[in-house]
């Protein structure tokens, strides 16, 4: 921490050498924007013709840093609606007919939050999209609502992170920040 | 910020104090420059279930600790029409739909010119870096005289030092290098100029203007605007 901490320090101390932008123009955010596919690296794939299965589900969120802040139970706290990730609603897309938490959802974009506690997350899919963050969570918008128990991810997480793994009968979204890791599933 | 739990002038607050941090952290990302994107990328490997990003240089204090998926160094944005239609929508202000959004990767100069040192006179480019540029149109629009359909499409262009050729493709959720020409749907002339300002990172945002919205590609100091019509 202290060695980000000098960095910034050191950063600061290079004011000046770099002309403002327009008001208008938007500048590059401390929770860059990533996104992620199932099948993983899909438009890679695409472009190398080398796809084997269909397109099944993306996700577009936003990174926080962890910067030495505790996250959960601190920063997030513990039994509220947080919007997993920053800035715009974090969005996950079906391209096809997925089951989550045994409820049926359409293809098409959708919003995710979690209720965040020690042992388990609540994980909401949510059915109003372009938004931003969980200021104007409404539950009654809610699709599926899925408790996933925490795993320790045995190393640092300093960005947050989610990405899409296989799985016999469908695939699983990993949510991963600090310590902390959440699997939901997700069948087709 | 990370948590939705601020209130939002915080969140404001904040933003502003970051970005000052980030833009003034440019010189770190100097040390990085020769490995940063722009059109010379590499095949990214069909690794493990890591997805790395062919621009090719992460932030390194990141890589050594996130063992999912590193954070890339043209980092992701998303710009909506009407301008910050998700904050408006939080607020209130707004009860329509959106009626277009743009999701691109952003590089940055890094030290160099962006012509010729990245992009070239007559040679395609994606309009961004990593996953191809996005464009989803919320209804159907009108892009000089022509119809073009709601929906989504990927987004590359051919500049020139006067006009840019912003081609509309339909190979969606592909990737941004080698844009496929078959899948061409349209083709427009977008006016570019030179401006007064240098943009480090690569911008797409949208501006109104009375028939609808022009679509802004700005970098270096040179911009490129596509009139849409709604």
């Amino acid at each position: 921490m202290k060695k980000i901490i000098t960095a910034f320090i050191v950063c600061l101390s290079c004011s000046g050498l770099f002309a403002q932008t327009g008001t208008s123009i938007p500048a590059i955010d401390k929770s860059p924007m990533d996104m992620s596919y199932y099948p993983v690296n899909y438009p890679v794939l695409k472009i190398q013709d080398k796809v084997t299965e269909s397109l099944a589900a993306r996700v577009v969120y936003s990174r926080p840093q962890k910067a030495g802040r505790v996250i959960f139970g601190g920063l997030v706290k513990y039994g509220d609606v947080w919007r997993l990730g920053a800035n715009e609603a974090t969005e996950i897309e079906f391209f096809k007919h997925v089951k989550i938490g045994g409820k049926k959802i359409s293809k098409g974009r959708y919003t995710l939050y979690a209720i965040v506690n020690e042992n388990t997350w609540t994980i909401i899919v949510n059915k109003e999209t372009d938004t931003w963050g969980s200021f104007k969570y409404d539950a009654k918008k809610d699709i599926v609502r899925v408790e996933v128990p925490v795993k320790n991810t045995g190393v640092p997480v300093e960005s947050f992170s989610m990405f899409f793994e296989k799985k016999t009968a469908g695939i699983n979204l990993i949510i991963a920040w600090e310590m902390v890791q959440v699997t939901l599933p997700i069948t087709y | 910020m990370g948590n939705g739990t601020g209130d939002f002038t915080h969140y404001v607050l904040n933003k502003f104090m970051m970005i000052t941090v980030v833009k003034r952290s440019y010189l770190l990302f100097l040390f990085f420059s020769l490995l940063a994107c722009g059109n010379k990328e590499e095949k990214p490997a069909g690794q493990t279930t890591v997805s790395k990003k062919d621009s090719a240089a992460f932030v390194k204090t990141e890589s050594s600790v996130n063992p999912y998926a590193s954070v890339d160094v043209s980092p992701m944005d998303m710009s909506y029409y009407p301008a910050d239609y998700p904050k408006l929508k939080m607020a209130r202000t707004v009860t329509t739909p959106p009626l277009a959004r743009i999701v691109y990767s952003r590089p940055h100069l890094g030290g160099r010119n962006l012509f010729h040192e990245i992009l070239k006179y007559g040679e395609p480019w994606r309009l961004g870096a990593n996953e191809a540029t996005e464009l989803q149109l919320y209804r159907d629009a009108t892009i000089d005289g022509k119809k073009i359909k709601a929906g989504r499409y990927i987004l590359y262009c051919i500049p020139q030092a006067d006009s840019w050729a912003i081609i509309f493709n339909s190979n969606i959720d592909s990737w941004g290098l080698h844009p496929d020409a078959t899948k061409d749907v349209m083709r427009f002339v977008a006016p570019a100029k030179q401006t007064d300002q240098r943009l480090e990172y690569f911008t797409i945002i949208f501006q109104k203007i009375d028939t609808g919205a022009e679509l802004v590609m700005a970098w270096d100091n040179v911009e490129a605007r596509l009139s849409i019509n709604f």
